[in-house]
């Protein structure tokens, strides 16, 4: 068996319904979408922020590595879309791996 | 003289000598004393029992203890919250101070649990190593690894280490600095676990 077999990232954390609009707390706008961000950090290294997005969100690794590249050389790099709780989810559990992680509106 | 963590039989596997163990077990430990310290055992059950209930039976506490306060220090105003904290647990949203502070009240607990669950791990694998081997099965990793970001965050802060420019000015200082310079000790830690934390991460991407 390929070791590579042992190595695959787990599943998304993410289950599908979470991508649903049943967030009711937006009032003002609830067919708005809020925005998951993350923000370049000196600590944080290239790889491991890459891994992150592997293993949190299941992205493929051009993906995840896309979105790295934008936080390292943009400053900031939007992960997710969704309603507002899932992005909350997603800023928490992004804090949770060290990941300068925030949510907003989407403008 | 250490060796990188590398996959071995299923296993992730790191060669640290004993003094490694023990700067890297420190600074865990450090790290998570600065998550929760409300829930730092004392060895007495039911001290620990009355400082998890937020109050203190001492004599010298009759002001409100900063280590038994509730984790959203903006509720208490006169109360200084440690700024690693901050790094370590940052404001979620920006421009909107009410949407943070509701934020870190209802996730911050659980945060702070996690991570220190994470470093919990990492410190009982250190403990266990065996002729220096520092070995890891696949749950085992990715808690490691999580810890050694949230010890090189609490380390960035002590140092000042904020911004790439921060980062820059004290790898050049480090340059000229005297052996004995404490910064630069720190920092010489600080890039060894940079060092150690790639290696693991390249292991579990499967590129070593």
């Amino acid at each position: 068996m390929s070791t590579r077999l042992s190595l695959a990232p787990p599943a998304p954390v993410r289950s599908p319904e979470t991508e649903e609009v049943t967030g009711t707390d937006d009032l003002v706008a609830p067919d708005v979408p809020w925005v998951t961000i993350v923000w370049n950090d000196p600590v944080n290294l290239m790889s491991y922020v890459t891994w992150v997005f592997e293993t949190y969100f299941g992205y493929p690794r051009p993906k995840a590595e896309k979105l790295m590249m934008d936080v390292h050389t943009k400053g900031r790099a939007v992960v997710s879309h969704g309603p507002r709780e899932s992005m909350e989810r997603d800023a928490e559990s992004l804090q949770g791996y060290g990941l300068w992680a925030t949510f907003e509106r989407d403008e | 003289m250490a060796r990188a963590f590398l996959m071995e039989d299923g296993r992730y596997v790191a060669v640290l000598d004993e003094t490694e163990r023990f700067m890297l077990h420190g600074l865990m430990e450090q790290t998570r004393v600065v998550l929760s310290p409300e829930v730092e055992s004392t060895g007495d059950a039911f001290a620990d029992l009355v400082a998890a209930m937020g109050v203190s039976l001492g004599q010298d506490d009759q002001e409100p203890r900063a280590s038994a306060d509730p984790p959203d220090a903006e509720a208490h105003p006169g109360q200084e919250r440690d700024p690693a904290l901050d790094r370590l647990l940052p404001d979620a949203h920006r421009g909107d101070d009410a949407v943070a502070v509701e934020f870190r009240r209802l996730t911050e607990e659980g945060l702070r649990q996690r991570k220190s669950a994470n470093l919990d791990v990492a410190m009982d694998r250190i403990a266990s190593a065996s002729g220096d081997r520092v070995e890891l099965d696949a749950v085992q990793a990715p808690a490691f690894l999580t810890a050694l970001t949230d010890v090189r965050l609490l380390l960035a802060e002590r140092m000042g280490m904020r911004t790439e420019e921060d980062a820059d000015r004290l790898h050049a200082a480090m340059e000229v600095m005297g052996d004995d310079d404490p910064l630069g000790y720190a920092m010489a830690w600080y890039d060894f676990l940079t060092w150690l934390q790639e290696t693991l991460t390249q292991a579990l991407m499967g590129e070593a």
